[in-house]
């Protein structure tokens, strides 16, 4: 069958490009081969349509911090590969009439509305979201074992693992026991398992309630307790992201709370240690972790509007998704693939152990914290990622008190994001 | 060879034109040596514009490239800022810009936040900045003016390896702001050099975080600071200092004065001038105080780190972060330049 859609679609493709043969700029960022993969594949689109794709890798940083100002001033490439899904809304080329858009909505209903405009109206298809990615902790299992205490097992709860975790730093005289990255992302899943909602009925966000308290003063008891490093949260100032990972790599921590992107990155980086992916702790709320990922959108202005929607439509493809998902061992957000599974041939078992337990982090999530999917397609997200840190850190390190630091939360989210 | 220079006359007018205006150069010159021969070849259109125009307009024709290059990159920013100040929304095209008038000032400064009515954060985090900076000023400065003079003094003295010593003190002015902050942080990281060797010593039994702790980030900036830039004041200063004429201490000594009365009456007061402008350049300097501290990940926020990170330019845009930063930017801008018109202004009064 897949043979079968595969030589209607080069047929179809074929008779498009008769007209014209276009090349298209597209602008890359990768966290291990990603932008390899595409390139690769962008390879059969040109055979296939006789479009040729120029792909420009380029870091992380580059696409946040000035793609925007190039799609402000109108020297922007024609697509890209981004994370601020819905911040960039108003700059996607809407590729609905260039797609079969009902066997898009059977295959990413789930991803598309993060690059929608709020409101629920919009109805559009922008882009694809390359793969899924799920926040959830990592664990030295070595060190677990050295302190001869037990992984505690599944459905455990934040209190179970925190525990755990101070017998271990008790145990082998750790600095600390966990290491989270220096961003609401990383926060708001624990959060979500202590009830913390985000959002009110209306879709507004409201952060501060109950649920959100009870974490905010859990958090801040677990850097008094030692539990969490002094270099990680309270090192940073303001709203900057500070990643967690090296104390982690350094063995100064027995978990990082990080996500499914690191997977890579640890199989490749960690050779003295066991380390294993493990089911997203819960709580009175839910067993909550934050979806997310990075998406190839289009921009309106290109003047390619059809062979950037036909190249975006190649990728999107069943087979191609799956071939991405292999080959850059990332779970995929096409729900035909999450259900059959992929066959990670090249990957370690290792990876494909921790690729197991993040995409069932996902399923848990969507089941029990529905509002981890709602912050995700929240199109001002990126705005509480920073301000929640600014604030905690504050309460944290006695500069503030933890009521009005929370006070202050919801007043400076309310400036930022008032229009 | 020759036939590059063919083919350049085939493919191209230029030297067309370059042979025809060193051929009108070579009619129009008047000259009696080689040298100024070639100068009036080449320089003939000068020379015409002089002879049409007088020599009144001819400075304004020598400032025009730099003052291209300063209006491009300092004027124009400037304006840019003044607009972004006065005007609100995401975008960093004045087109999608809504006029916002003293807003900004609003958002940033007032206790209740315009757009929501409820208690406004902005103007802490900024008074804050502004505080903490402030400190960072009054201690570095005069710190740094004192080191700066003490060194130029003992570097001024005929002593052993007098080019090396300076050379020494000047080296890390030549530094990278980002190698300062990335070498120091190799010192004072939590398992850096200084950690680890007190606690070998047993002075300390943990290793402190010296650039996070509240207690001492403060004190590591300023000496940091410090270090990274004494060599140039301390040039200036030894500059000032070769300008004092040395017959005014030999007189002393035939005098019978004191080294110290020597110090105090001769040094100090010829080289007022000198301190003067090192004081307010190092004041000013401090003020706009960030690359080094920003490599380090101090744990506090200078004024310059504040509009940084609100302008949104670099990590998360928000609503208004460009027009309050702007404003930001706008009043720190206003005092540092009363801070230069003050130098100006009093070491004018000293050359009077």
């Amino acid at each position: 069958m897949f043979n079968h859609k595969m030589a209607a679609f080069a047929v179809l493709a074929t008779l498009a490009t008769t007209a014209s043969a276009d090349e298209i700029e597209f602008l890359c960022y990768q966290d291990g081969n990603e932008c390899d993969v595409i390139a690769a594949m962008a390879a059969d689109f040109t055979a296939a349509t006789g479009h040729t794709v120029k792909t420009t890798t380029v870091g992380y940083e580059v696409v946040r911090d000035q793609l925007e100002n190039q799609l402000q001033t109108g020297s922007a490439p024609d697509l890209a590969r981004v994370t601020n899904l819905g911040g960039l809304n108003q700059y996607y080329h809407d590729l609905t009439p260039y797609v079969d858009t009902a066997a898009w909505e059977g295959s990413y209903s789930a991803t598309l509305p993060w690059m929608r405009a709020p409101g629920g109206e919009d109805k559009g298809v922008y882009g694809w979201l390359t793969s899924l990615t799920v926040t959830g902790p990592y664990v030295n299992v070595t060190m677990f074992e050295d302190a001869g205490v037990d992984l505690p097992g599944d459905g455990a709860t934040w209190d179970d693992w925190m525990a755990a975790l101070g017998e271990v730093k008790g145990a082998l005289g750790l600095d600390a026991a966990m290491a989270m990255d220096r961003t609401a992302h990383r926060w708001a899943g624990p959060a979500f398992s202590y009830g913390a909602k985000f959002f009110n009925d209306a879709g507004e966000p409201l952060l501060v309630d109950d649920g959100f308290k009870s974490f905010a003063e859990t958090f801040v008891g677990w850097h008094k307790d030692g539990l969490m490093p002094a270099d990680g949260w309270p090192a940073g100032s303001g709203t900057q992201y500070r990643n967690a990972a090296p104390l982690f790599l350094g063995g100064q921590v027995a978990m990082h709370m990080s996500g499914s992107w690191m997977i890579n990155n640890y199989a490749s980086n960690i050779s003295d240690f066991a380390w294993s992916a493990v089911p997203i702790p819960c709580g009175p709320g839910g067993c909550g972790a934050m979806p997310g990922g990075a998406a190839i959108v289009g921009f309106e202005s290109t003047e390619h509007p059809e062979a950037v929607a036909a190249f975006i439509d190649f990728l999107a493809q069943e087979e191609n998704a799956a071939k991405f998902a292999s080959e850059t061992s990332s779970i995929p957000s096409h729900q035909g693939l999450q259900a059959k599974g992929v066959d990670y041939a090249n990957a370690s078992p290792a990876v494909s152990e921790a690729l197991k337990v993040f995409a069932a982090n996902a399923g848990q999530s969507a089941s029990t914290t529905p509002q981890a999917f709602t912050f995700q397609g929240y199109a001002k997200n990126f705005v509480i990622y920073g301000v929640v840190p600014d604030y905690i850190t504050q309460a944290i390190t006695g500069e503030m008190s933890l009521d009005d630091a929370l006070a202050a939360i919801d007043a400076d989210v309310a400036a930022k994001i008032a229009e | 060879m020759l036939e590059d220079f063919g083919a350049a006359l085939a493919a191209s007018r230029w030297p067309y034109y370059l042979i025809a205006y060193v051929f009108v150069g070579a009619i129009m010159v008047r000259a009696n040596s080689v040298g100024s021969w070639i100068m009036g070849v080449i320089g003939w259109p000068i020379e015409l514009a002089q002879k049409l125009a007088g020599h009144g307009p001819l400075p304004y024709l020598f400032l025009l490239p730099n003052l291209l290059v300063f209006g491009l990159f300092t004027f124009a920013p400037f304006f840019i800022n003044i607009g972004f100040s006065a005007t609100e929304g995401q975008s960093i095209l004045f087109e999608d810009r809504a006029w916002a008038g003293t807003d900004n000032f609003a958002r940033l400064l007032s206790d209740v936040q315009p757009d929501t009515g409820a208690q406004n954060r902005e103007d802490d985090k900024f008074t804050r900045s502004v505080i903490d900076t402030a400190v960072f000023v009054v201690f570095q400065v005069p710190i740094m003016v004192l080191f700066a003079l003490i060194t130029a003094l003992v570097l001024n003295r005929d002593i052993v390896g007098r080019g090396f010593w300076r050379s020494i003190f000047f080296y890390p002015v030549m530094l990278s702001p980002v190698v300062v902050g990335f070498l120091w942080t190799l010192v004072l990281k939590r398992q850096g050099v200084l950690s680890l060797t007190l606690m070998q010593w047993g002075w300390i039994d943990e290793p402190i975080q010296w650039l996070v702790d509240p207690r001492w980030t403060m004190f590591w900036s300023v000496f940091v600071f410090t270090w990274a830039h004494l060599g140039f004041y301390m040039l200036i200063l030894l500059a000032g200092l070769q300008a004092i004429p040395r017959d005014l201490y030999e007189a002393a000594e035939m005098d019978g004065t004191s080294n110290w009365r020597a110090l105090t009456h001769i040094t100090i007061p010829l080289l007022m001038p000198t301190l003067l402008v090192v004081f307010v350049l190092s004041l000013i300097k401090a003020f706009q105080a960030f690359e080094e501290l920003f490599a380090m990940q101090v744990s506090w926020i200078s004024v310059v780190a504040y509009i940084f990170e609100t302008s949104g330019l670099r990590g998360t845009p928000t609503t208004h972060g460009l027009g309050i930063a702007a404003t930001a930017a706008l009043l720190i801008a206003v005092f540092l330049a009363l801070l230069s018109l003050l130098q100006i202004a009093r070491s004018g009064r000293g050359a009077r």
